[in-house]
């Protein structure tokens, strides 16, 4: 009787039977890589590799709950970066010493970001524009912006020099900044009236405003938060990569918006956690770090990628079908 | 019901003919018309002849907007359209190359395309709670990587016997063949959502699912249609893009889909569903490519290009969401109370003070 | 109101017009070149296009009168819309840097059937496709120097791997090809193993996961060699960060690698290798001017003479495997070691 009470609490909560997968896959990719694949390096890679995809799956969590989206990310995230790319190319702040001279630089890439979401935030909530169209325009337009600022030029790794020893391997800056960024946001959806009110307008909107909080500011602070967060994850690329590309991360957006939804972040607002987006965005790097280790050819590993999303996008849906028809039976004894 | 009517500029309710013509669909014809002449203004290049043998390029991508737009009006998305182009034009070029009729490898491009489509809309029937976004980036993912591993190491093929395809890529006087499929497939989908109960239960769907299934509208199957329907025309498209390449590789159709949606919003078509109509789609379709290949006659840089578009997408939305917001709305219908008011102080006959004022 | 609108929407097009509108046009009096490269957003293209403009002003050739494009993405699908435009337009000659071998073969007939030129440089087409192929440096060469930079930094035994760009790139496939038979056909390589090949698909986050899966894999790697300018530069920061024993050579840009070439254990690539972007931009420009003037055809044994370049005049030789289609080689792949680096990396 334990025991089943205890299965019925794994397959009930998104968050414990999304672990539990993870821990699985993370058993049979460390198998199939020769026990390679749990050293404490590869671990640190994962994380370091996909600190910009988790960085901004935190500000998509918040999108998607107000049942909105954005796919502008990728190309506000490469604006930004390409911007403090641009100013160590061109020595413009050479004269600040290095320490303040990177918060500075992290700085101007979060303000871009914050700026870039700010006026996606006021064309949705002010302009009613629906989030998709506008972001999709915001898409090409950031985009555009970093290549014809870049004007076919990188920032390369001699340029960033200095700056990028905080990304470096080895170097626990990304780190702190995921830790941090994941327990603010914690913190912020689990305790404070902003949280409540993100989640209240995603369940209900018209519920929401009745009530008195004020939609329009709410959205408008939910892109502008994207969009800062774009920004920082522009600043880090630059610094992990040692590089910046105006093609920086193109495509990814799908991947972050993805890895909320295997997260459990509901598409049409009002559900997701903190928690599972983690656990969602880890999922997702865990499999693009294990697809190259296992010994599968290259070509194949897209495919087995998409299958993989697809797989555990329709388990969810299974399991979760499976227990609310066992919850029913049960109330009908 | 959420009307039929494309995203209207003319926010008051009663449509005289007039206003028919300052609907969103009238705007876009003259948005249209501007960017020929700025096109003709700009370039001596943009004759008539050159934008017909530049359009098949683009007129491929048009195809796609109309199943495009029936799935957005029911409020959802298909994401996977250009893995389908690339998957379809992959199977076509190998059965070309296999010295196959050419009748035989047009249904296996088409067969492909369906049987994507099908997949697409067997797993969000299967399981409804599903988000379309998601399910077809797995399978946008997935079409594209079977498309890469058929392909195998090179990642690209040559259709060698190009000259049925050049039979497709022909023209008719100075039209090219696709011009006139794109003309009647759209006239088909037109029709399909104006005029029969399959159109309607699609705004249906679109402006309250729940309500549309207690209507007694089989949902299920009317998505199945439709996602199948997106992976024929895709399949289509890619019948169409190999008469322009006359081979495959693994980047055929990348992007497609966000240049599809880009035409059918910039149509009128709501992404939140039940709105809008094809004809809009189809004339912003024409008016994005005409404005694309002028701007490309004229050398400007190709981000800039997309710059342009992003912007024009964002302002229009824009502009006809302000005009349709409630404070907006009650700005006009009081203007049209005013006026009626006028209308009938003068049949009483004072003498009409108020100008003319139609819009404003 | 509404007509005030739909003003304002005209007005807004024909303003962004406006950018479009101060560039100069294309005068017919005089021949028209193009020069498409394989997308933006790449430096090795720019300086290409550097070198095409270079010779385009040297010779006297009308601002309009030479177009430089670079396509929106680095897929045929754009660069099919942007020589498209260029048939409209009329140019003369296009010198295009080709994204697929085999799916630009329609549009490049259509062109040559509109009395078009066509040279392509970088990377190649089908032979009957184009006129003559400007060739930075013969595939032979290139996989020659590759080889043996890994048997050298290996110490003539070992594993070794391959981080290339996408699995259709032509000429990362060509250069494998021939480095596979280069180490098979001389017993000399008989001890270098290529243990994978490996893509990154030209990007940073999935060459960092390409490379670091290499490490993990392969525990007596000796030597990577990354023939593309994205994986290099992402394979040498994995490498020099992890103070990995694995060294690194490929292809790759002076100025993106000027931090990690060096002999000490502190930098991960001792020497790599490449042509001068600029001067094969150049190459392709005079090789469409002489096409154009009918100085060549673009038979085999053709020559032209090319301005103040190195080796002026240049003489078309046969492709191999396709005797009677010509390309024109650059010359030999260069060396980029810490004695020249730091001068190369201020010009490319």
């Amino acid at each position: 009787m334990k025991f089943k009470e205890i299965l019925r609490k794994i397959t009930g909560n998104h968050e414990v039977s999304l672990a539990l997968i993870l821990v699985l896959m993370f058993i049979v990719v460390d198998i199939l890589a020769g026990g390679t694949f749990h050293s404490g390096t590869n671990i640190a890679d994962i994380f370091r590799n996909n600190a910009l995809t988790l960085v901004m799956s935190l500000g998509m969590l918040l999108v998607l709950l107000t049942g909105g989206i954005d796919i502008s990310i990728t190309g506000v995230l490469a604006f930004s970066g390409m911007s403090i790319g641009l100013l160590m190319k061109n020595h413009v702040l050479d004269s600040i010493p290095l320490v303040p001279r990177c918060i500075l630089l992290f700085i101007i890439a979060i303000a871009i970001g914050s700026c870039c979401g700010l006026i996606n935030g006021f064309i949705i909530a002010k302009g009613k524009v629906s989030p998709i169209i506008c972001t999709l325009g915001a898409m090409y337009v950031w985009r555009g912006m970093a290549y014809i600022i870049s004007n076919s030029a990188w920032a390369s790794a001699a340029d960033v020099a200095g700056y990028s020893d905080f990304g470096k391997d080895g170097s626990v800056g990304p780190y702190i900044i995921l830790a941090a960024a994941f327990i603010v946001f914690f913190i912020l959806m689990k305790w404070t009236g902003f949280g409540r009110k993100v989640y209240a307008i995603g369940s209900n909107k018209e519920a929401a405003a009745i009530s008195g909080i004020n939609v329009d500011r709410v959205q408008i602070a939910v892109y502008t938060i994207m969009g800062s967060l774009a920004g920082l994850a522009g600043a880090l690329s630059v610094s992990i990569y040692a590089s910046a590309q105006p093609t920086m991360q193109t495509g990814t957006e799908m991947d972050v918006i993805a890895a909320c939804v295997i997260g459990g972040v509901s598409m049409s607002g009002g559900r997701g956690t903190v928690l599972g987006t983690l656990l969602g965005g880890i999922f997702y790097a865990i499999v693009y770090k294990a697809l190259p280790l296992v010994g599968l050819e290259s070509i194949w590993q897209n495919l087995i990628k998409g299958v993989i999303i697809l797989g555990v996008v329709i388990i969810n849906v299974v399991t979760q079908r499976m227990m609310k028809r066992r919850n029913l039976a049960r109330r009908e004894i | 019901m959420a009307g039929k009517s494309g995203r209207s500029i003319s926010a008051v309710p009663e449509r005289s003919p007039l206003r028919r013509i300052v609907s969103w669909e009238g705007a876009l014809v003259l948005i249209f018309i501007g960017v020929l002449v700025m096109g003709r203004i700009m370039s001596a290049s943009f004759t008539a002849e050159n934008v017909l043998r530049e359009m098949p390029k683009y007129l491929s991508e048009i195809l796609i907007a109309l199943p495009m737009g029936f799935i957005l009006i029911m409020g959802e998305i298909d994401i996977s359209v250009g893995s389908v182009v690339c998957l379809s034009a992959t199977m076509a070029t190998f059965a070309g190359n296999a010295g196959l009729p050419f009748i035989v490898v047009v249904l296996i491009c088409l067969l492909t395309g369906v049987a994507c489509g099908a997949l697409n809309g067997f797993i969000l029937t299967r399981w409804p709670e599903l988000p379309p976004m998601i399910v077809t980036l797995g399978t946008q993912i997935i079409f594209r990587g079977i498309a890469e591993v058929s392909l195998g190491a090179g990642g690209s093929a040559s259709y060698t016997n190009s000259a049925d395809l050049a039979g497709l890529g022909s023209k008719v006087g100075p039209f090219p063949i696709a011009f006139f499929v794109v003309i009647i497939a759209a006239a088909i989908y037109i029709v399909v959502l104006a005029k029969t109960t399959f159109g309607r239960k699609l705004y249906a769907i679109g402006s309250n699912r729940v309500a549309a299934s207690y209507a007694g509208i089989k949902v299920g199957k009317i998505r199945f249609i439709v996602y199948t329907l997106a992976g024929l025309m895709a399949s289509m498209c890619a019948l169409f893009i190999l008469t322009t390449t006359y081979g495959v590789n693994t980047t055929t159709g990348q992007n497609y889909e966000m240049d599809v949606i880009a035409m059918c919003v910039f149509g009128g078509i709501a992404t939140t569903g039940g709105k809008g109509n094809l004809i809009g789609a189809l004339i912003a379709g024409f008016t994005i490519v005409c404005l694309r290949i002028a701007l490309s006659i004229k050398n400007v840089n190709d981000q800039l290009i997309l710059i342009i578009i992003g912007l024009l997408l964002i302002i229009s939305v824009l502009i006809s969401s302000i005009t349709q917001s409630d404070k907006f709305k009650k700005m006009a219908l009081k203007r049209a109370e005013e006026k009626a008011r006028a209308k009938a102080g003068a049949a009483e006959g004072q003498p009409e003070k108020q100008p003319d004022d139609k819009t404003e | 109101m509404k007509k005030r609108l739909i003003c304002l929407v005209l007005g807004a097009l024909m303003l962004l017009s406006m950018f479009a509108a101060c560039q100069p046009g294309i005068d017919k009096s005089q021949a028209s070149y193009a020069l498409v490269t394989k997308s933006a957003g790449n430096p090795y293209n720019e300086k290409e296009a550097e070198g095409f403009e270079a010779v385009m002003k040297a010779v006297g050739v009308k601002a309009g009168n030479y177009i430089i494009r670079h396509p929106e993405a680095p897929t045929v699908d754009a660069q099919i819309k942007v020589i498209d435009s260029l048939i409209s337009q009329g140019v003369s000659a296009i010198a295009i840097a080709a994204n697929d071998a085999n799916a630009l073969s329609a549009k490049l007939q259509e062109a040559k059937a509109a009395g078009i030129k066509i040279v392509t440089l970088d990377s190649d087409v089908a032979p009957a496709d184009r006129l003559t192929f400007c060739n930075q440096a013969g595939v032979q060469q290139v996989a020659q120097a590759l080889v043996d930079a890994v048997y050298d930094i290996a110490g003539g035994e070992g594993e070794y791997a391959i981080l290339s760009a996408t699995s259709q790139a032509t000429n990362q496939n060509a250069w494998i090809d021939a480095m596979k038979a280069i180490a098979a056909a001389d017993a000399k390589y008989s001890k270098l193993t290529l243990v994978e090949v490996a893509y990154g698909d030209d990007e940073n986050q999935k060459s960092t996961d390409q490379t670091q899966a290499l490490l993990a894999k392969y525990p007596n790697l000796k030597v990577i060699c990354a023939p593309t300018t994205v994986g290099i530069a992402a394979a040498a920061k994995v490498l020099q960060d992890k103070k990995s024993p694995v060294k690194l050579t490929g292809l790759g840009l002076p100025s993106e690698m000027a931090a990690y070439i060096g002999d000490d254990a502190d930098h991960s690539c001792p020497y790599m290798f490449l042509w001068n972007p600029i001067d094969l931009g150049k190459l392709a420009a005079y090789a469409s001017i002489a096409l154009v003037n009918g100085d060549i055809t673009g038979k085999v044994g053709d020559t032209f003479t090319a301005g103040d370049m190195e080796n002026s005049p240049y003489t078309l030789t046969a492709v191999a495997g396709a005797e009677s289609y010509s390309e024109i080689i650059l010359g030999q792949p260069f060396k980029f070691d810490s004695g020249n680096i730091a001068e190369w990396a201020k010009i490319y």
